[in-house]
């Protein structure tokens, strides 16, 4: 069987069969009479499976409602007696693990994501209007920043940031966020959207008296901000999650990150399942807030990031 | 003045944009090409934290790494882990991407709903699933009510129920991902060629090997390659399950370098190994990569 025919255009006519072009946005209509009874089952099946599937997650929410009690008897239950007990207790602990941890991930994940969009957009508007073998050298360099595992450049990125004054600091571990592999992956977000603006418009700018930095600014950026927005999405998400960096480059004694600080305190301290779950819940909502405003973006960057 | 056709060049070598641009690539240079090149050069010396400067020790770091068993179980495990967890999580994709490639609503709330496995910090993945698989945890209070079995069982705690329980762990995480990665695929195969080869008579078996299979081979690629780099990097979600125990039975290359280095402080032999992580996740990645594309052509 060969299938090669893609792009050849539809017969106007098939035999006792309507020609219906099938677009991508309309629901699909039943094909057969197979398919009737099918689709109902189908749906269930997905629902049942996606259950399953995040059936952790789920857990996590339905038992930060949850008195201990009930948690302990039947983990899977949806809360009937709900309470907000156990996320009262998981924000009135007094270390103040969640209220710090937030702000200081945030404090990180502003600053970096700041910074990596001048830095990442400017070098490739630059790399993007460089001769191809150029080009190519460069941006097969920065691949390997995304292949390096973290753990080779950790001591050195140590070292080199005693050096500069900065160990333990957040500026130290902002600094390092900025040359990571999170530059590498701005720039390849940024370079494919960069290529693609048409050379007239940025000549006709040009031709008004606009400098690089203003046509880069205020007539480039405009037009990429799609890939402003996978960008900052990706690297938000992928910052905040981080674990490693801000465990060794920021240190114990710099006050914690959401994640080092729920590492330390719930790893150490045996806490019953109401805490735990409050404050997994509390932690976690954050990340899952933003990602379910934003999927639409978030879907589109990754596909366009995969199929490219 | 000059004449138009260099403007480009006037563009970029207006000095505002090449500052922020050289910034860029200076950062890189110093955050990860210089110290790819300064653990390469500790690698060779017996570097301390705990005591000032460092001796010269050629080759004697690789030279232990050949009969360091720790070593040898530990990428034996992240080899085993990278080879499994991927076929998995890729199988599971695919199969997950085919079940909800549809348009209606419901469909696409399901989707929103798959993905968050990967949107949630490996750190609380990791403390959420403890707390189902410890021993008093809560999967074991299921089962051990419903009768399922008479005692506990320690997922976490025996060495080689725990290597599949991190597994399965993994797997779960980065199955949210495979998943929009082969729907994206999936979206793009034109209808046509399934009603081409209805027409020509293909089974829905015949249809998924000769159209489905081929069509998201590109995806495949991508989606293979990042989910081995991603277990060769693995580190937050193994250090809080089960940080590499028991007995070291879950100990990731990654992790057994961390531990080197700040458990033993021992930089010089932790860079070492660091290089052969190095090394191998390249191999790996380039060969997968240029294999996979072959079978793109070939398919």
């Amino acid at each position: 069987m060969t299938v090669q025919h893609t792009g050849a255009p539809r017969p106007v006519t098939v035999p006792k069969r309507p020609v219906r072009t099938r677009r991508p946005a309309e629901p699909q209509r039943p094909r057969a009479g197979r398919a009737r009874w099918l689709s109902p089952a189908r749906l269930t099946l997905a629902v049942v499976v996606v259950l399953v599937f995040v059936s952790p997650i789920y857990l996590t929410i339905v038992n930060a409602f949850k008195k201990e009690n009930d948690i302990v008897s039947d983990p899977a239950a949806p809360p009937v007696h709900p309470t907000l007990g156990n996320l009262r207790t998981a924000l009135d602990r007094p270390d103040h693990l969640l209220q710090l941890g937030l702000r200081n991930s945030l404090i990180v994940v502003v600053c970096s994501v700041l910074l990596l969009i001048p830095l990442g957009s400017a070098f490739s508007f630059w790399i993007s209007r460089r001769r191809t073998r150029l080009r190519a050298a460069i941006l097969a360099m920065l691949a390997a920043g995304l292949m390096i595992p973290p753990q080779v450049v950790l001591l050195p990125t140590i070292h080199i940031l005693n050096f500069l004054g900065l160990a333990h600091s957040y500026p130290g571990l902002i600094l390092s966020n900025l040359g990571g592999g999170y530059f590498s992956f701005a720039v390849f977000v940024y370079v494919g959207f960069m290529r693609a603006v048409p050379d007239e418009v940025v000549e006709a700018a040009r031709l008004d008296g606009a400098g690089g930095l203003r046509v880069w600014w205020s007539i480039v950026m405009p037009l990429v901000r799609p890939a402003t927005a996978t960008v900052a999405i990706f690297l938000s998400l992928w910052i905040w999650n981080d674990f490693l960096n801000p465990q060794f480059i920021l240190g114990p004694l710099q006050g914690q990150t959401i994640t080092t600080g729920l590492y330390l305190s719930v790893g150490q301290f045996q806490m019953d399942y109401g805490q735990l779950f409050g404050i997994m819940f509390l932690a976690g909502i954050v990340p899952v807030a933003g990602y379910l405003a934003m999927q639409k973006q978030f879907i589109a960057g990754l596909t366009a990031g995969s199929t490219k | 003045m000059r004449p138009l056709t260099h403007w480009f060049r006037d563009t970029t070598q207006d000095l505002g944009l090449r500052v922020i641009a050289a910034l860029g690539l200076v950062l890189y240079l110093v955050f990860i090409v210089l110290p790819v090149f300064m653990s390469l050069r500790s690698s060779f010396t017996d570097e301390n934290p705990l005591k000032a400067g460092s001796n010269w020790i050629g080759l004697a770091n690789y030279r232990e790494m050949l009969h360091d068993t720790q070593l040898r179980d530990s990428v034996v495990y992240t080899l085993a882990l990278a080879i499994g967890v991927t076929a998995v999580a890729n199988v599971i994709g695919l199969l997950f991407a085919m079940l909800l490639d549809r348009t209606d609503l419901s469909y696409r709330v399901l989707r929103t709903i798959a993905f968050l496995p990967q949107v949630i910090s490996g750190v609380i993945v990791g403390f959420v699933w403890k707390t189902i698989l410890t021993q008093d945890g809560l999967l074991n209070s299921v089962l051990t009510r419903s009768h399922l079995v008479s005692h506990p069982v320690d997922w976490l705690g025996t060495p080689h129920l725990a290597q599949v329980s991190v597994g399965v762990v993994v797997a779960w995480v980065l199955s949210g991902f495979t998943t929009v990665v082969y729907l994206a695929a999936l979206q793009n195969i034109p209808r046509e060629l399934y009603d081409a080869g209805s027409i020509d008579g293909a089974n829905a078996r015949q249809q998924f090997r000769m159209i489905t299979l081929r069509m998201v081979a590109p995806a495949t690629t991508i989606s293979v390659t990042i989910s081995l780099i991603t277990v060769l990097k693995l580190y937050d979600v193994i250090q809080v399950l089960t940080s590499g125990g028991p007995a070291n039975a879950t100990q990731s290359t990654a992790q057994y370098i961390v531990k080197t280095a700040f458990s033993s402080d021992r930089f010089g032999y932790a860079s070492a190994i660091a290089m052969f992580l190095l090394a191998l996740s390249a191999v790996i990645a380039l060969s997968v990569t240029s294999l996979l594309r072959r079978r793109e052509v070939d398919l």
